[in-house]
């Protein structure tokens, strides 16, 4: 575990205002030779060069200098360029006397042109360079609002900030968020993952006072100021002065920042309140269908036996059968029932873990066709199954109960005596099962919602089919497996569902071998 | 032409005509099956049961509707069955003039029990007793006394005409809106404290312990009934 003793800064240790300096005094040198230069030449060419070139030449040396040290130097350079012109080049030479009126004038006029093209040139300069730092920072605020705006979470939002926070500031920068009634560490440098008591203490004073703290550690502790209150605490590291544009860029960014976790806090509360209305939702659709659904069955039971109990003597040994077998009947539509909710809140839940292997789906289908059993009394099954099939990977009773419910569901639907055809086929990456009904259909409006939970629930008329669970089950295994379910309604003529089901295959077949 | 009485049930799952139809033969009566409501208005006008039994909960028409289009032409005793969140479809069917609820789901005894109830306070050509009584009760509605173990006990007006209207439909639960309207009046519908008051005050007098009460009993929710036994 590394603590935030361990850090060191990455920058250099020379702190703005004396880095400047240092930059400062290379300017006036480089500005002397500059002059110095001037000299030379001037010297060197003094036999073709006339006052007029000669003063050109200083000139020029002005404004390099101008252009790249600044305003100082640029005057610095220009009077010692008119007292060199002076003193080199002005008859009496090597004095700094000037005998002839017409060279006073000279000089006057070259000392004014030099002074003020420095000047000038030193501006233009000046106004290039923080037209460029503008640039830079603004670059830096679109980047740092482009991550903010796309943190979804409060903890991005914060590791957004720190980053960027960090980079503006030359230095290592932390951001807290509260939790509780406290705060806790959700951005930092890479490898900082506990803070020393100190800082957390001085983060927290921070957090609750709302003014700036300072940990002896060496951490300073600033609170972020959304529009509704506080946030979070910023750190940053080291106790140094920020140079006037680094706290400026500073200052935008944090409350950006600021403005950007606000904004997460909302979305993830509204996230909250969406995921417990939603929940809310289904509870009371469940509510619903116990109520409806389990009702008669429980009225057949509760009836069937106690006529049975009451009555016994006075039936007919057949209407007794009867009556018993009403009761067997109703008691395993409620075991349905149950184990149609229990499937469900195992998918609300995500407790579901499908398991992987090699299954082929004829036999699976055969296997649910078994199962439904006397459910499917009366009808006829029609088989259209691949002769070769490449095997799924899938989990072997999910899928099972997926293509039971489908089919419970055909049979639910559509007309009694009415066949059924199952299909199974491959295209290159998938194997498809094919269920179709010879039912009434299902409206194109409703074909998206079919697989929403308690549909049925909208149709009166559709009491006494089962909970309205069974599609949406189906739904939730064959996707927690990887494949695909859609429904398509009409078939043919009007009439007729068919549900598709596509799994995965899990080495898609080369095209020539299809 | 049998002399069982005839039951007509109405309702829509197969599975509760599959245990009423035996149960309604063995208990001696002679049941006839609706499906829907159309069918069943239709097999009232034509057989004229005895008694109907209707589920509120028709696909093919409000259980209300059903109601008081069979009350236009029967009048019969009509058993409601519902369903328990359905409160205020019970209490208005009541007050639409259905003599009886059972909750589903429900156990043939009760039913039946319920049903004799109605058919007992039905019958043609009997009118309601002048003269009720209840274990150690005798409430006297044409001379305005009751006695208890024999002796008078007073009785305010309103006390009494609330007892007369529990003791008339004796067995039969009266819901609180029937019972406001026909003791204070259509303007006090809603003025259901005033039951609780005079119910508590009846009880005082005429129950033996008033704190279980043996003969007004509370339905909750829907009204009360007085019972006999």
């Amino acid at each position: 575990m590394t603590t935030d003793s361990n850090l060191t800064d990455v920058r250099s240790a020379a702190t703005p205002g004396r880095r400047a300096w240092r930059v400062e005094v290379a300017g006036y040198a480089a500005s002397a030779t500059l002059v110095a230069a001037a000299n030379l030449i001037g010297h060197l060419g003094a036999s073709q060069l006339s006052g007029a070139n000669l003063a050109m030449l200083f000139l020029v040396s002005v404004l390099l200098s101008a252009f790249w040290f600044g305003v100082g130097p640029a005057l610095a350079s220009a009077c010692a360029a008119a007292l060199s012109y002076n003193f080199f080049f002005l008859v009496p030479r090597l004095t700094f006397h000037i005998e002839r009126p017409a060279d006073l004038l000279t000089f006057v006029v070259f000392f004014g042109v030099a002074i003020s093209t420095g000047w000038l040139a030193a501006r233009v300069r000046d106004q290039a360079r923080s037209a460029a730092r503008r640039a830079s920072e603004l670059g830096a605020l679109l980047e740092a609002s482009g991550g903010l705006s796309a943190a979804a979470t409060p903890d991005e939002a914060a590791r957004v900030l720190a980053k960027q926070a960090g980079l503006a500031a030359g230095r290592a920068a932390i951001v807290l968020l509260p939790e509780t009634d406290t705060v806790r560490l959700a951005a930092g440098p890479e490898g900082l993952v506990e803070l020393a008591d100190t800082t957390r203490a001085a983060a927290l004073q921070a957090w609750r006072t709302g003014a700036d703290s300072v940990d002896p550690a060496g951490w300073s502790l600033r609170p972020l100021q959304g529009l509704r209150g506080r946030v979070g605490v910023i750190g940053l590291r080291g106790a140094s002065r920020l140079s006037p544009e680094q706290s400026g860029l500073l200052n935008a960014l944090l409350h950006q920042g600021a403005v950007a976790l606000e904004r997460a806090n909302l979305a993830t509360a509204a996230a909250e309140v969406d995921a417990l209305r939603k929940a809310d939702h289904l509870r009371s659709a469940l509510l619903n269908s116990i109520s409806h659904d389990f009702r008669t069955p429980l009225a057949t039971v509760l009836g069937a036996s106690t006529t049975l109990l009451d009555y016994e003597a006075n039936l007919k040994p057949a209407v007794r059968r009867d009556l018993l077998q009403s009761i067997a009947q109703a008691a395993r539509r409620l075991n349905r029932y149950v184990g149609d909710l229990l499937d469900m809140s195992r998918l609300e839940g995500g407790a579901l873990s499908p398991k992987r292997e090699l299954v082929d789906v004829r036999a699976v289908l055969a296997s649910a066709l078994e199962r439904l059993g006397d459910r499917l009394e009366g009808r006829s099954i029609r088989r259209d199954f691949a002769a070769q099939l490449s095997r799924v990977s899938a989990d072997p009773v999910l899928l099972e109960q997926a293509v039971l419910n489908v089919i419970e569901n055909a049979a639910a639907y559509s007309p009694e005596g009415a066949a059924i055809e199952l299909a199974v086929q491959e295209d290159l990456g998938h194997v498809l099962i094919s269920i179709e009904d010879q039912g009434a259909g299902i409206p194109p409006e409703a074909l998206d919602r079919v697989f929403d939970r308690f549909r049925r629930l909208e149709q009166p008329s559709d009491r006494g089919r089962g909970l309205g669970l069974g599609l949406s089950i189906a739904k939730g295994f064959v996707e927690a497996m990887g494949g695909r379910i859609a429904a398509t309604s009409p078939v043919a003529g009007g009439k007729g569902t068919r549900i598709l089901i596509a799994l995965p295959k899990p080495h898609p077949t080369p095209r020539e071998l299809l | 032409m049998s002399l069982r009485p005839r039951i007509l049930v109405i309702d829509d799952e197969p599975q509760i005509h599959r245990f009423l139809t035996p149960a309604l033969e063995a208990a001696g009566f002679e049941p006839i099956r609706a499906d829907t409501a159309a069918a069943g208005l239709q097999e009232i006008a034509r057989r004229a049961p005895d008694a109907v039994i209707l589920d509120l909960g028709l696909p093919d028409m409000d259980g209300k509707v059903a109601l008081s289009k069979a009350r236009a032409f029967y009048a019969g005793p009509i058993l409601i069955l519902s369903a328990r969140d359905r409160e205020v479809e019970k209490i208005d069917a009541l007050d639409l003039g259905a003599d009886d609820y059972v909750e589903k789901p429900f156990g043939v005894g009760e039913l039946l029990a319920r049903l004799r109830v109605a058919l007992r306070r039905g019958q043609p050509g009997d009118a309601a007793p002048r003269v009720v009584r209840a274990a150690a009760l005798e409430v006297d509605l044409a001379m305005h006394a009751v006695r208890r173990d024999g002796a008078a006990v007073r009785l305010s007006p309103k006390e009494f005409d609330l007892l007369a209207r529990l003791v008339e439909g004796v067995g039969k639960v009266i819901t609180h809106r029937q019972l406001l309207t026909a003791v204070w009046g259509p303007a006090h519908v809603a003025d259901t404290q005033y039951l609780r008051v005079f119910i508590g005050q009846l009880r005082q007098k005429l129950e033996p312990d008033p704190a279980r009460p043996r003969h007004i009993v509370t339905e909750p929710g829907v009204g009360y009934r007085f019972l006999a036994d």
